[in-house]
């Protein structure tokens, strides 16, 4: 059953995908004559032949899982997208504290060392990425305006 | 044999430069820690950290070296959580469950872990040999090979795939059109029409290898553990002093030889690695040698062949990889993509052009092996402690990798709704039973494929037929629908024996 309903959904996107490569591309001039349009149209007819038979013959797999599996990977999901959202606003440091305390507490780890975990992941991610291997990472608007409000205090006093 | 030896000596002189002997050194310790870790295995490692190894903005060939002894390590290092938990790392390591974890139960746990050691060091290393000898010939042959040849070797690439790998043809098959489809996103090289962008100008580029890969690998690897880690915990067996003996050794040495032969020609097959080359070499030792039927209770025999068939294999997914630019593996389709942000082509003129790249991969996986026996007959007992490190620390510090690594390369937060979205989709494929190795390989070779197609025919002006008018390419197309049909053959073959069998009973 759940083949056949993510089978069914892939087939709405292929048909989808299809639409377009038979009717929406199109080169304004060309000289080859294979153009854009004709390898998404061989692709979709596989694919769609793909979904077909699975639609027809899907194997039997059955989602096994109890309501409080499902209600963690939901969870997980939940998080990691408020880990994106927070990255930049708050910064490497505190959004990874929050979300290594999180999960690890999520994922049955004890209290106190899940808060542990937090803020080393936080601050040893930090000092290794950026201070030992010079990556790329946010410092976080929080600390952007602490070091604005210093400078300005600093021009002011020179001023 | 001269071109050989001489592109050796560069090779180690590119190698041997400390700082490449240190990255050889920590890819391969940091891949055996990844790789016992039980459920991650190489090629989640190598997809979470690959945007990390660019973003360090080393030389090409450093970084390469770096992500191939990562490859190299996880694939070393899959057999302890194998034999320790009975969990294989990843599918490559499933067979080395069969033998291994009975001997560790037996309290053999060191016995076991040092000969598949051995035996991976043996397997590696005569994979690297026969790789150094064979992949510059290759090359100079692929380089005679057309368009309509790339054409018929894509076909076969993606018929042995859906034949040998996962469960159901179709869903293979499936998974391969959906990696070809994201490819075609993005502006047409060709004519400079944009494809299925629909305005959005962050993916008028394409849709980055990096997003695919951490997405679909890393991420979806990270919801399989907390499914998992809600269903329950894992013990491990502690390891203990025994040793490996001569007397092991002696008895396991054709075993050894053979299923590294047979591990380094299946890993040489486009699409098939260590997990069919594993599963095949146990599978025919134990149609040689098992007659007192102890394999699957603890035989050394039934160890060392998967451990050497899936080193070797690691190393014979290299040859294609290097020489045609068709990866072997999932693993080295990962490795491509890599390569091609550092904008080398894969391929025949590889070994000519970028010798220090090509060469220099190849003297590192000497050193490579060397290094993993080196650093595993003693200091197993500490990865062994890696495996106790409980899943609720491990399965965050896999998403703040991911996310470092994808942050560091794109600067974009969009992009990591991206790999978490992915990361959902893989999740559902992989418990759809569809293998996420196609899905890579197809994005990767997306545009070869459709440049080599429309190339083909611009040659013939349209023309259809050019695409079966050598020998090479007919050789390559019959050769792929015999991978096709030789296994359905088998099945029922054997179904009609098991039926005659059970008639005559």
């Amino acid at each position: 059953m759940a083949d056949r309903i993510f089978a069914a959904v892939l087939l709405a996107v292929t048909i989808g995908y299809a639409v377009i490569a038979f009717t929406v591309i199109r080169a304004p001039f060309q000289y080859d004559p294979l153009g854009p349009e004709s390898w998404p149209r061989i692709l979709s007819i596989v694919a769609i032949l793909c979904l077909l038979y699975i639609l027809w013959k899907p194997d039997a797999i059955g989602f096994d899982m109890t309501r409080q599996v499902w209600f963690r990977l939901g969870a997980a999901v939940v998080l990691l997208l408020a880990y994106s959202d927070l990255y930049e606003p708050l910064g490497f440091i505190l959004s990874t504290i929050l979300f290594g305390t999180i999960m690890a507490l999520m994922l049955g780890a004890p209290r106190l060392r899940a808060v542990g975990f937090g803020i080393a992941a936080g601050v040893f991610g930090w000092l290794l990425c950026v201070t030992l291997m010079d990556l790329n990472l946010p410092e976080g608007a929080l600390y952007e305006a602490v070091v604005d409000s210093f400078q300005q205090t600093e021009e002011e006093g020179a001023s | 044999m001269d071109a050989v030896l001489s592109g050796l000596a560069t090779g180690f002189s590119v190698a041997l430069d400390p700082f490449n002997l240190m990255l050889v050194l920590v890819g391969c310790f940091v891949g055996t820690l990844i790789g016992a870790l039980p459920g991650l295995g190489p090629i989640n490692g190598v997809a979470i950290l690959l945007p990390i190894a660019y973003g360090l903005g080393f030389q090409p060939e450093a970084a390469l070296i770096l992500l191939a002894g990562i490859y190299y390590g996880a694939e070393y290092g899959g057999r302890i959580s194998s034999i320790l938990l009975n969990v294989p790392g990843d599918a490559g390591a499933v067979m080395t469950t069969l033998d291994g974890n009975p001997l560790a139960r037996a309290g053999q746990a060191g016995r076991a872990l040092s000969l598949s050691a051995v035996a991976s060091f043996v397997g590696g290393t005569f994979a690297v040999i026969l790789m150094s000898l064979f992949a510059p010939a290759l090359a100079g042959f692929a380089v005679t090979f057309g368009p309509a040849d790339y054409v018929a070797l894509m076909v076969f690439a993606f018929a042995s795939l859906a034949s040998l790998v996962g469960k159901s043809t179709v869903k293979t098959l499936l998974g391969a059109t959906i990696g070809l489809m994201l490819a075609t996103i993005g502006i047409d090289a060709n004519t400079g029409v944009p494809r299925y962008t629909f305005g959005i100008p962050d993916i008028l580029a394409g849709i980055d290898f990096l997003i695919v890969v951490v997405g679909l690998f890393g991420m979806a690897e990270l919801l399989t553990l907390v499914e998992q880690q809600a269903r329950g915990t894992l013990k491990s067996l502690p390891v203990d002093r025994s040793f490996v003996t001569m007397a092991d050794l002696a008895k396991s040495k054709w075993t050894i030889a053979r299923s590294s032969v047979i591990g380094f020609f299946i890993g040489i097959l486009p699409g098939t690695g260590a997990s069919v080359a594993s599963a095949v070499a146990y599978g025919t030792e134990k149609r040689i040698s098992d007659t007192e039927g102890t394999f699957g209770k603890g035989d050394v025999r039934g160890l060392a062949a998967p451990e050497a068939a899936n080193n070797a294999a690691a190393g014979g997914s290299m040859v294609p990889m290097l020489t045609l630019g068709i990866p072997g593996s999932g693993t080295t389709a990962i490795l491509l993509g890599a390569l091609l942000m550092f904008n080398i082509q894969p391929g025949p003129t590889m070994f000519t052009q970028r010798p220090e790249v090509a060469w220099g991969l190849v003297a590192s996986m000497y050193i490579g092996n060397v290094a993993l026996l080196v650093i595993n007959l003693p200091l197993v007992g500490l990865f062994a402690r890696m495996l106790t490190i409980p899943q609720h620390y491990l399965t965050p510090l896999i998403a703040v990798l991911a996310f470092i690594g994808i942050y560091t390369i794109v600067g974009n937060p969009h992009d990591l709704f991206m790999i978490t979205m992915l990361g959902v989709f893989g999740w559902f494929l992989r418990k759809l039973d569809f293998s996420l190795a196609p899905i890579i390989l197809g994005f990767v070779l997306g545009g070869l494929f459709e440049d080599n197609l429309r190339r083909a025919l611009s040659i013939s002006g349209g023309d259809w037929s050019i695409l079966v008018s050598n020998w090479k390419s007919i050789l390559l197309y019959v050769l792929a629908l015999f991978v096709v049909v030789l296994p359905i053959w088998l099945a029922r073959r054997a179904r009609g024996n098991a039926m005659q069998d059970a008639e005559s009973h």
